[in-house]
């Protein structure tokens, strides 16, 4: 949680999405950007890049404002996935409400996924979050690519784990907001549960959820 | 180095303020007043003004253009501008210029913001990280440093532990070979020792029979008895008493003691020569002599049943402790006595050989396997019976060789004999010599 104001009824919610360099996460802010209602968003912010690489972050930011008057913004952050941006990672990972781990589905990616998500656990413990209670979801991403990994085999290595695994291809746009939703789920779940988001503020999940998934008008 | 601790937590929520400055905005409002408008300003998320230019106006038709600043897409500030009616519809045109080059400062300035913050915060990390690894660093080298001094401390205490072990070691092997001379010796001192004894029993005896006739004698020269029948009795007595062979025997045993008692005497300053008691420390030794002590000493053990051959040439004086150098020779010299029972044939020898002093014992006995040679060097092994060997023996006398720059040499066939070749430097004068 970035910011929480209960006088001024406010809430800023931080969003991630983590991964391996090259992974989708920018493919998947700028499927979100295309395809949500600019109503109740801002513009996608690119930082520096060099050859289309993150280097900071990338952020799409969100506003809802609850028919109780609670405004909550929602911040979503990429972070860059080479591994020598690690302290950057570090940094775009502090106080994150829900985290998304865009995964590259080809099949020579799996070790490097597997490192990443190495990663993830490791700076989310240095920042002081817990993997197991904070809301994550896993992306499968690149479906559309040859030679992925079969869907079941995924499925078979990753939902032990209990976490949700979506398929995507954010390229062509699908599966992005089926993970954006469900992460947006988990983390309302997670700030309800210790703010009473619903039973004192007036903010409703299915209403929220809603509005921030609003689709652009065609 | 203390620091300033910087926290940046990315998204944190900013203030238009904070983001631009009235001195960046003021110039851009002043020109846009200069093409018109009464006044312009930009106010901030609570429509306080953050840079205002202009005047009022008292234009009763002026109207008030309103446009919302951004800040991460989130209405923040508002650009405000109060136009006459005389400039009309340019007023719009030229506000909305206005608005879009200020949301460039904007937007521009955030991000350089922020990327400014990532930045600072990873340098913050890795400075962190640096202070982090260097305390570690400090700490480690703290931590060996003290290990080392302890580990010097302690190995001088090993050090010394070993060399009191050492002496020890030395002081019994030395009193082990003295032992076993000293058995060899009591024999040889025993022997002359009895027949002594005896000779002066008989000798005792035969001064009771001198007494007597001394008696008789006294008896003649008082003269009471007729002189005929004294001289004829004291004849008888004389013949009764043996004293003729008294007399010769007397002498015979008298010399065979003396010779017994010299031979005692030679024995113990064999002996005493052989343990240099009355040596001081270093001395010039002639090793020759040295040999021939260790030779004599050994010589109640050899008697009879070994042949010793001798080839000894001239050698410089060593400086070196006599008594030590005779023990590691001892020790060689009773191996070699030890190889076999009968028919011995020791072989002493002595020469200078490429600048070297050479002393070689050999021995015609049952020599030594290649696995035995390989360690008969080696602290307290033994072939011997446990208990009639230490296993120290030739250990301490390489020891005691290499303490005067030398060093002790094996050669062996089994069932053939054994060489022991003790090499010792040439005295530094004696180099020039050869």
């Amino acid at each position: 949680m970035i910011e929480f104001s209960e006088q001024e009824r406010r809430m800023v919610l931080k969003l991630v999405y983590y991964g391996p360099a090259m992974s989708g996460k920018t493919t998947n802010l700028l499927a979100l950007h295309d395809q949500l209602s600019l109503e109740g968003r801002g513009e996608l912010m690119l930082l520096d890049t060099t050859e289309d690489r993150t280097i900071y972050f990338d952020l799409l930011p969100f506003f809802y404002e609850a028919p109780s008057g609670m405004k909550i913004k929602l911040k979503v952050y990429t972070v860059p996935g080479q591994v020598r941006h690690d302290a950057t990672r570090k940094a775009v990972l502090q106080r994150a409400d829900g985290v998304v781990f865009v995964a590259d589905s080809r099949s020579e990616q799996m070790a490097i996924n597997f490192e990443s998500f190495d990663n993830l656990e490791k700076n989310l413990a240095m920042v002081g979050l817990s993997i197991e209670r904070l809301p994550l979801v896993v992306q499968f991403n690149k479906r559309d690519l040859p030679g992925v990994v079969d869907e079941r085999e995924i499925r078979a290595a990753w939902e032990p784990s209990g976490l949700p695994v979506i398929m995507a291809s954010a390229l062509q746009g699908w599966g992005v907001q089926e993970t954006f939703r469900t992460v947006l789920g988990l983390t309302f779940d997670g700030v309800d549960a210790r703010y009473g988001l619903s039973a004192r503020f007036g903010v409703e999940r299915d209403e929220f959820i809603r509005a921030v998934l609003r689709p652009a008008e065609q | 180095m203390p620091h300033t601790q910087l926290e940046f937590v990315i998204g944190a929520e900013k203030r238009i303020a904070d983001i631009v400055s009235r001195a960046e905005i003021e110039p851009l409002l002043r020109s846009l007043v200069k093409a018109g408008p009464h006044y312009a300003a930009v106010l901030d998320e609570d429509g306080l003004p953050i840079c205002r230019q202009g005047g009022d106006g008292d234009d009763d038709a002026a109207r008030e253009l309103r446009h919302n600043l951004l800040v991460e897409g989130e209405p923040k500030g508002t650009l405000q501008v109060f136009c006459g009616a005389a400039i009309g519809g340019v007023a719009d045109g030229l506000t909305l210029l206005a608005r879009d080059a200020l949301q460039l400062i904007i937007t521009n300035n955030l991000k350089r913001m922020l990327t400014t913050e990532v930045h600072t915060a990873i340098v913050q990390e890795s400075y962190d990280q640096l202070v982090e690894t260097n305390r570690k660093l400090v700490e480690s080298e703290k931590r060996y440093r003290e290990l080392a001094v302890s580990l010097e401390q302690q190995v001088e205490a090993r050090t010394a532990d070993l060399q009191k072990a050492y002496s020890r070691m030395l002081q019994q092997e030395k009193l082990a070979a003295v032992g076993s001379l000293a058995a060899g010796m009591a024999h040889e001192i025993n022997n002359p020792n009895g027949f002594v004894r005896s000779n002066l029993n008989t000798f005792g005896r035969y001064l009771e029979r001198l007494r007597e006739m001394l008696n008789c004698y006294q008896l003649l020269i008082s003269g009471n008895t007729p002189l005929q029948q004294l001289i004829s009795q004291t004849e008888q007595r004389r013949r009764e008493l043996k004293i003729d062979f008294v007399l010769t025997d007397s002498a015979e045993l008298l010399r065979q003691s003396l010779e017994g008692v010299d031979r005692i005497a030679a024995i113990v300053a064999d002996l005493k020569s052989f343990s240099h008691v009355d040596d001081a420390g270093p001395a010039d030794a002639d090793l020759n002599l040295e040999l021939e002590r260790t030779l004599s000493v050994l010589d109640p053990q050899m008697a009879g049943r070994v042949t010793v051959v001798r080839d000894l040439q001239p050698l410089p004086p060593v400086a070196c402790q006599p008594g030590l150098i005779d023990q590691a020779l001892l020790t060689i010299m009773q191996n070699a006595l030890l190889s076999r029972n009968a028919g011995l044939e020791l072989r002493v020898s002595s020469r200078v050989e490429e600048g070297k002093i050479v002393i070689r014992i050999a021995d015609n006995g049952c020599g030594m396997s290649p696995e035995v040679l390989r360690r008969v060097f080696e602290p307290f092994f033994t072939t011997r019976e446990v208990g009639s060997g230490t296993g120290m023996g030739l250990t301490v006398a390489r020891e005691i060789i290499a303490g005067v720059g030398g060093s002790v040499e094996l050669a062996s066939v089994e069932g053939e004999g054994t060489t022991v070749s003790v090499l010792l430097p040439l005295p530094e004068t004696a180099g020039t010599v050869t």
